[in-house]
């Protein structure tokens, strides 16, 4: 079956007030189909579980680590690949890539994990790649699942290059995501090292969070339909693209990078265009759009594309129509992740003040969707979630979770991804 | 295909088509041409979207794999609707390399053992000495005092100074002889252990 996303394109209201220039807000939804279209489709994983148990992950979070292996162990079919590497500052391969067929002896294994010394962080994650790419299989899903506590210590510990080379080795068909655990990793290298190599970034505060996070990323893996996607934005002569709020990284043509698709789960992209006056009663082409993705199981790129054309109407029928609240939400999210994203920028210089005052003000900006009767649970989750980093912001020794909090949560909303 | 020559602009755009049509690399705004004909060349040739030609032949202009891979290049982003002036900017002085890269990103097959030969060499850094390598199974439940480690290219001991604790000292360290300093880093190793103690809730 042809995996074949659809594409919406919703606007706060269905025209635009004609007779004067003016920002349109344009929710670019994209859906890949839902799971009962490719149920039975699941693409078979190769996956590499790489460990932290240096010292600092001992008592609960090693444990915890260890029931989650082992769910892990035991939501795979015969045909998926596993292996196990743990790591301190000396590199094991406790299970050598192999078929999860006799998931007892597997889980056995587990036993034999505890924490030690410092984190080799870079080569265990080389180490865990070679698992999977000695087993590389077209259609797969190939992925290194990098789990620590801590920071690199032992070996190549430059963030710039570890992310450089993790983007190298999705090129080359191996995805890596990250877990961080508490408060102590370095979030300025497991979140780009998962964004940039195809794969998600996790944070999880408690280790009895972990086993959580383990099923959500399995349950991507499975319900992933399609990777490398990309998102060209072709505007009309005279209209401008004056925005994106989601701020993802461009490559080399000039097309965002967008997050894998999974079956069921939308990405929303937030597209601000400047259009000019038009006179009423026109309809006007605004914008070309291209989706490109490579589906699971096929080895080259597909591409879908749609144009947007909307009518121009007298402001007093125009206020008459009724308001997509959808987009409403979407745009104030965006805008909140780069609330957050500036709050870590202040943080990072030490302007504390400034830093709890963005927060402030996307908190008061954000009242009118928090209020509204329509709230959903997220949007009550973000309020939660904005008012505890408003509050963490007045105390010091909170610093390092809040910043990771920051990060990470910043870093959901963007790529239209839930925890 | 590396090597080859085609002379004049008329052989030229006849191996790009061939190439073109086997790639299904199709345009859809109508003013631009499938297969490019000489005059586009002549225009991309005229715009700098293809550098000049290094010899001739005659009369005629002789083209190589470089100025092949330019005009296939250019032909693929026009039908990813990217402006000319993109395109001049992602082709210009681009390596031969660079722009089979460009060409083929996602059309060609993965070679399987790419990401082992990458994850190899980036083993062979001097980050990374020869280690010992350790049994996959079974892991000894503790590891012996004195024991001596490879680890990042330098050499580590591990040291036990009372049961419950080691230290793990590299092959190179020398530590402080005055004794103010030697204070200071025995303030330093126990607020260490006890900062390591809270996090873990003893």
């Amino acid at each position: 079956m042809k995996i074949v996303p659809k594409i919406e394109f919703l606007l706060e209201r269905a025209q635009l007030e004609a007779g004067r220039d003016q920002t349109v807000d344009v929710l670019v939804r994209i859906t890949p189909p839902d799971t009962d279209s490719v149920i039975g489709r699941r693409p078979k994983l190769n996956f590499g579980i790489v460990l932290d148990r240096s010292g600092s992950m001992g008592g609960e979070k090693m444990e915890r680590a260890r029931e989650a292996a082992s769910y892990c162990i035991d939501q795979l079919l015969p045909v998926d690949r596993l292996s196990l590497v743990i790591f301190d500052d000396v590199i094991e391969v406790l299970i050598p890539s192999q078929l999860a067929e006799h998931k007892a002896a597997l889980k056995e294994r587990l036993a034999h994990i505890y924490a030690r010394n410092s984190t080799a962080l870079h080569e265990a994650w080389v180490r865990g790649g070679m698992q999977v790419s000695e087993h590389l299989t077209d259609g797969a899903i190939n992925r290194v699942l990098l789990i620590t506590d801590g920071q690199a210590n032992v070996g190549l510990t430059n963030t710039d290059e570890i992310v450089t080379q993790a983007m190298g080795l999705f090129q080359r068909g191996v995805s890596t995501s990250t877990i961080g655990i508490g408060e102590d990793f370095q979030e300025d290298l497991l979140m780009p090292m998962a964004q940039s190599a195809g794969g998600n970034a996790w944070h999880v505060k408690r280790a009895e969070d972990l086993q959580r996070i383990f099923s959500i990323e399995l349950e991507g893996l499975i319900a992933q339909v399609a990777h490398t996607v990309t998102l060209g934005l072709i505007p009309s002569d005279g209209v401008r693209l004056s925005d994106v709020l989601n701020d993802f990284e461009m490559n080399e043509t000039g097309r965002y990078k967008l997050p894998n698709l999974q079956a069921g789960s939308s990405v929303d992209v937030l597209v601000q265009l400047r259009v000019p006056a038009q006179a009423a009663g026109t309809k006007r082409h605004l914008l070309d759009l291209r989706v490109g993705y490579t589906p699971q199981e096929a080895a080259s790129a597909e591409v879908v594309k749609q144009s947007l054309e909307v009518e121009f109407a007298e402001t007093s029928s125009v206020k008459a129509l009724p308001v997509n609240e959808e987009v409403e939400k979407v745009v104030r999210m965006l805008m909140n992740a780069r609330a957050r994203r500036e709050a870590m920028a202040h943080m990072d210089r030490g302007d504390y003040v400034m830093a709890r005052q963005v927060v402030t003000s996307a908190l008061s900006a954000s009242m009118p969707l928090f209020n509204s009767p329509a709230a959903t649970p997220e949007v009550m989750e973000e309020r939660q979630q904005l008012e505890e980093i408003e509050s963490s912001l007045t105390n010091r020794s909170e610093d390092k979770m809040t910043r990771k909090r920051l990060f990470y949560e910043s870093y959901l909303r963007r790529n239209s991804k839930r925890q | 295909m590396k090597g080859k020559s085609f002379i004049g602009v008329a052989e030229l755009a006849a191996e790009a088509a061939k190439i073109l049509s086997e790639l299904g690399l199709v345009q859809e705004r109508g003013t631009v041409r499938d297969a490019p004909d000489e005059r586009t060349i002549l225009y991309y040739l005229s715009e700098g979207l293809i550098a000049p030609a290094e010899d001739k032949q005659g009369t005629a202009s002789v083209f190589g794999y470089l100025h092949l891979l330019q005009l296939l290049v250019v032909k693929k982003l026009q039908s990813e609707h990217l402006p000319i002036r993109k395109i001049k900017e992602l082709v210009e002085g681009r390596t031969e390399r660079e722009l089979e890269r460009l060409l083929g990103r996602d059309e060609k097959p993965r070679e399987k053992n790419e990401a082992i030969n990458y994850l190899e060499s980036l083993l062979t850094s001097k980050a990374y000495a020869p280690r010992q390598s350790l049994p996959s199974l079974p892991a000894s439940p503790q590891p012996s005092p004195q024991q001596r480690q490879q680890a990042g290219g330098s050499s580590w001991a591990r040291v036990e100074i009372e049961p419950g604790l080691e230290l793990h000292v590299r092959d190179d360290y020398e530590p402080p002889r005055e004794a103010r300093r030697l204070q200071r880093l025995a303030d330093t190793i126990i607020q260490s252990i006890s900062r390591g103690l809270g996090k873990q809730g003893r």
